[in-house]
Order: C-alpha cells, then sequence, then structure tokens
C-alpha cells in the first residue's frame, strides 16, 4: 500500500501534529477566493467586469501569482472561538511574471465594499502600501489594476476622527516614478485617491464604456456646480482619454487591456539600472523602402501621412504608440531599430501643419521624461511649422507649454537622433534635437529650415522695402524666392549646420547604425536621474 | 443600412468636396478637403460607404470636430 508524503512526515496527528490547523488555513484560503460573495461577484460580472482575480490571471504568465496576504480581512467567530467567516481585504496583491519577467501586481477588489479601503490597518496597496514596497525594494514593474471610488465619509464615524490627507500618502507612489516601471489600468469607476494613483504612472489605460476616472463623480459635481452628468460624460474615455490626456491610451475590453499592458512592458527595462530589453531582429537593417522617396509631397500645402512614414523606417510590427488620440498634432511611439528599444516622435502635419499645441507639447514632455528614465534613445521626424498660433492658442498658454517641451529636450541626457523631413522652425524645433551635443541631427532633402516660416516673415522683415515697390505683391514674391534660394538645406549643409542630408530610403539604415553605435554609452550611463532647475 | 457622421479634425474652411451625394467611396478613401494653417487637410470617410449628404458647402467656415458630411453603410 502506497502512503502519501504528507502521512509519512505526519504521522501523529492527534497530539503533535497541525492538521487542524492547516485545515484551517486552506479554508481561510477559500474564504478569501471568494471575494465579496456570489451575489456580488455575479453583479461584477453583469456589468461587464472581471473579479480582481481574475484580473491578475488574464494578465500575467499562467500560474505565476505568488499572493501576498491572502489571509488579510476580519473575521467572525462564535463565542467559543471557533471561525464563521471572514470578509477579505478588499485588496489582491502579489508577485508574478509576465513574460517571464518577475512583476508586482494589486488591484482593489470591487466586490468587497466597492474596493474601499478602511485604511486602519497596514496597507496592502492602493495608495502606497506592501506592493508599492515590493515593487520598490525588488527593483521590478508594479502593475495597478484600479477599481475603486477612493475615501468614504463612513471611515469617520468608524474612526472617531477625520484623516489628515496625505497620512496613507503617496510618497512611495512618487518615489517609484524615478525607479520601475509603472503602469495603471483603471478598470471600473475610479474617483478621489484612486483615481491620483492612476495618474502617479508612467503609462496608464482604460477601458472604453466600461470605466471611468475623475477627482469626483457625478454626485460631488451636482452638488457642488449644479452640474448634472453622468459618469460616462464626466469621466468615460472619451473625455479623459481623447480629450483631456488624463489617461494615456484605451482598449474595446479588459482582455485587450492586459494586452496592451503586458506589450508596454515589452520595451521597458526592470529598473533605472538596467537597460530594456533588445530582441533579436529578422527586418534586415539596412531595408531601403521605395516609397520613402516620395512621401512627403513637394507642394508643401499638401500634408502626407507621418504614421506610415515612421512605420516604413521602424523594425516591422514593432510600433507602439503612446496616447494615440490625445494631442494630435504629435505621434509618439515606442518601437524599435535593430531589435533595441526607442522611443518616437513624430509631427503629424495632418493637424494644423503639425503646429505644437498645449496637448502635442504635455504629450512630448512625458514622452520624453519616459524614455529619459528609463534610457530610450529618442528618434525624432521633424516636420513642425512651429508654435501653434492665435487668440485662442495663447489662451491655453502655448508659449508656456511648449517651452517647458524645449526645455524637457534640452535636459534629457539619452541620445537624441533627429531626422527632418520637412518644416524644422522656431522654439517648437528647437525642442527636437540637442545642438551642442554629439547627437546627430540629419535631414531629408525635403527639409527647410530657419527662425519662422519665409511665407510669414517677409512681410514683416521688409515692410519698407516692400510698401515702396511699385508692385508691392510681386516685390514680396521676389523677395521670398530669393531667400528661399538660400533657404536651400544644402546651404546649411556646407556651413556643417546640419551633420548630413540623407536620400530619405537610407534612413533606417542610418539610424540603425547610429542606434547599435550608442549602446555601449547607455549601458555606462544608468541609474536614477538627477532632478534640477524649475521648469517654465 | 445604418449612418454615421464625418467631422473635420481642424478648423478651417472648406476648400473643395471632391465627391458628390450618392456617391460610394472606399474606407478611407478622401471625400473633401479643408484648409488649414495653409495646407490641404483631407476629411476620410473612414468606413467609407455611400456619401448621404453634405452639411457644409466649399468656402464654408468649420470648427474642429464640426460634422461635414453623412455617409450611409
Amino acid at each position: 500500500m502506497k502512503t502519501s508524503a504528507m502521512e509519512r512526515t505526519a504521522p501523529d496527528q492527534g497530539e503533535t501534529g497541525w492538521q487542524a490547523e492547516v485545515d484551517e488555513l486552506n479554508r481561510r484560503r477559500r474564504l478569501a477566493e471568494k471575494l465579496g460573495g456570489p451575489e456580488a461577484v455575479s453583479r461584477h460580472h453583469d456589468a461587464g467586469r472581471k473579479t480582481i482575480r481574475e484580473r491578475v490571471d488574464g494578465l500575467i504568465d499562467a500560474g505565476s501569482f505568488r499572493e501576498v496576504g491572502k489571509l488579510t480581512g476580519q473575521g467572525r467567530y462564535e463565542n467559543d472561538g471557533r471561525l464563521i467567516d471572514v470578509t477579505p481585504a478588499p485588496y489582491v496583491m502579489g508577485l508574478a511574471s509576465i513574460d517571464g519577467r518577475p512583476v508586482a501586481v494589486g488591484g482593489e477588489d470591487f466586490t468587497v465594499r466597492g474596493g474601499t479601503s478602511w485604511s486602519g490597518d497596514r496597507k496592502k496597496g492602493g495608495q502606497g502600501g506592501f506592493v508599492e514596497d515590493m515593487a520598490y525594494q525588488y527593483r521590478i514593474p508594479l502593475v495597478n489594476l484600479i477599481d475603486g471610488a477612493g475615501g468614504s465619509v463612513t471611515s469617520i464615524q468608524r474612526r472617531g476622527h477625520a484623516v489628515f490627507p496625505g497620512v496613507h500618502g503617496f510618497e512611495r507612489s512618487v518615489a517609484l516614478l524615478g525607479v520601475v516601471p509603472v503602469v495603471s489600468a483603471v478598470l471600473g469607476t475610479a474617483a478621489g485617491g484612486p483615481a491620483g494613483r492612476a495618474i502617479l504612472s508612467h503609462w496608464s489605460v482604460m477601458v472604453r464604456g466600461s470605466s471611468q476616472v475623475f477627482a469626483a463623480g457625478p454626485p460631488v459635481v451636482q452638488r457642488s456646480l449644479g452640474q448634472k452628468l453622468d459618469k460616462e460624460e464626466l469621466g468615460g474615455s472619451r473625455l479623459a482619454v481623447d480629450g483631456a490626456g488624463t489617461i494615456d491610451n484605451s482598449a474595446p475590453d479588459e482582455t485587450e487591456c492586459f494586452a496592451l499592458i503586458r506589450r508596454f512592458l515589452s520595451y521597458m527595462p526592470q529598473n533605472v539600472w538596467e537597460l530594456p530589453p533588445a530582441v533579436p531582429c529578422d527586418d534586415p537593417a539596412d531595408r531601403a523602402e521605395q516609397a520613402l522617396l516620395d512621401i512627403v509631397p513637394r507642394d508643401r500645402r499638401k500634408p502626407y501621412n507621418m504614421r506610415r512614414l515612421v512605420r516604413m523606417v521602424m523594425d516591422r510590427d514593432s510600433i507602439f504608440e503612446i496616447q494615440p488620440t490625445f494631442g494630435k498634432a504629435l505621434v509618439t511611439s515606442l518601437a524599435r531599430l535593430n531589435g533595441k528599444v526607442v522611443g518616437v516622435i513624430a509631427n503629424n502635419p495632418m493637424y494644423y501643419g503639425g503646429a505644437m499645441d498645449v496637448k502635442a507639447a504635455r504629450k512630448q514632455i512625458h514622452f520624453i521624461e519616459l524614455c529619459d528614465c528609463f534610457h530610450i534613445p529618442l528618434v525624432f521626424f521633424v516636420d513642425v511649422p512651429g508654435f501653434m498660433v492665435g487668440k485662442e492658442a495663447e489662451e491655453a498658454a502655448t508659449l508656456r507649454v511648449g517651452m517647458r517641451a524645449v526645455y524637457a529636450a534640452l535636459q534629457a541626457t539619452v541620445p537624441i537622433f533627429t531626422v527632418v523631413v520637412g518644416k524644422c522652425y522656431g522654439m517648437a524645433g528647437m525642442a527636437t534635437t540637442d545642438k551642442n551635443g554629439l547627437d546627430f541631427k540629419v535631414a531629408w532633402p525635403s527639409a527647410e529650415w530657419g527662425s519662422l516660416p519665409i511665407e510669414g516673415g517677409v512681410a514683416a522683415a521688409f515692410r519698407r522695402d516692400i510698401a515702396q515697390a511699385a508692385d508691392p505683391v510681386a516685390r514680396e514674391r521676389e523677395i521670398e524666392a530669393e531667400l528661399k534660394a538660400v533657404a536651400s538645406p544644402f546651404r546649411t549643409a556646407e556651413a556643417f549646420g546640419v551633420e548630413d542630408i540623407i536620400d530619405p530610403r537610407e534612413t533606417r539604415a542610418h539610424l540603425c547604425r547610429l542606434v547599435d553605435t550608442v549602446q555601449p554609452r547607455l549601458r555606462i550611463s544608468l541609474g536614477p536621474k538627477p532632478k534640477y532647475g524649475v521648469g517654465p | 443600412m445604418s449612418t454615421y457622421e464625418v467631422r473635420a479634425e481642424v478648423t478651417g474652411s472648406i476648400w473643395k468636396i471632391v465627391t458628390q451625394v450618392g456617391q460610394s467611396v472606399d474606407p478611407g478613401e478622401v471625400i473633401m478637403i479643408v484648409e488649414s494653417m495653409k495646407m490641404e487637410i483631407p476629411v476620410i470617410a473612414e468606413d467609407g460607404g455611400r456619401v448621404e449628404s453634405f452639411k457644409v458647402e466649399e468656402g464654408a467656415s468649420v470648427a474642429e470636430g464640426q460634422v461635414v458630411a453623412v455617409m450611409a453603410v
């Protein structure tokens, strides 16, 4: 007869064995897996949402979850001390792996008190807490699966006093942003603290139609301002992602949302002391796309598809666009060149000729900071006529936020490779290069640059000359033509004002060479980035 | 059959309407061109279909996000 391992090692159940306690342990584990109970779980499913345990499973490598704090909760006991039931803590977290790399992951359990934490005990996560400590101490990425509405005034009654803001604060959440990749997914209605937690991340995502995010929800808004809005109008993805850029990307459902998280992390190092993972590349580094030769129209009035241009240069299928629907004047993507991760910033001539407005500037600032933090070289494809002009643009502080983009670019210490494919004018143009360093800038023959476009500047600069001419209109055209001849990029290349002019078809080979060349320098400049100075 | 609205991506003026009511277009095809910031910005019928009606005429000013055409699919 076979005996089990358990029987061999623990023969004496009655006197000295611990089987009864192990049974209780297993019972408590089962209670934790019931979350808020079948009714609450079924309501949650009916709303089209997954439970926190299903979410963790949907995100990570199969079977890789090592839960931490599974027994945490509130027990109810008989008078004689026997356990009746445990209401689990409304936060599930632990260690797991994604594509074989360790991560810390956690999220609110909406089926227990709507994910509202009692905040009295040591916290598992949600706003600081053990899961964030693990990510920080082990130097591994953190994924927040957010589904909670924040503080509740009922806690005042329970505690007998109101909590001062920040006592259970964001210190760790902020510190993480300089050390390991932090991803936030908003998977339900997030208000208050959980909404704030979502923002303190390197990249965030929400689900279209079933998740919302705001500082305060409809009841508070109606009481404060008398505005009657439903939660989708106030904080659905159309407002929060496409309009305001509060959250970076959106997904059609939770499954796709988890796929996006895995994709984002595939471009990230585990922490700032490592390089982003390079992958083998079967796309030839010297692939030359014929279509690049005429993608930029000779007629300056005609825009073109910048996303298509970027696709032709980067490794095949390597592009992951960040904030694809916000700040349309700019396209920001993580991508690969010869297998190495790069951050691509490209102006979009389809949207106001690519002029930088406040939204595009915000997008560029965050993306530069993200790449600079994780030692990801930047590649600019430049076609920018300048900052957006007009009263609305001035009212929105385009100048100030735009100069912040210049500041971010000049403070970046990662290599910056600049390819001027069209216009490169003024201060917005300055935000695309490191002029004094050894970072390369090259131009296509279609490039043009200056402090401002000739068409706009001639009337102001040659006012008297034009006014005194017999035919002022003809004189203005004549001056424009004279200046344009001298403004050819070849003249600037003669003066070594630009490192090179290249055949557009050579762009991929050129960039792959630079990105390969710079790898040793990236390896010796790892670590956290010091912060200094005051951004405008 | 259902319809969808096509919106101008940018503020500007309608420079040229390059399709006609009743015309069928492929997904992603240009139906009109907006002039904005001295550029000719194409307005695209994302899902293609038949042009049901135009909501603007050539020369008209349009605001960002304004409906410029209705398509039937």
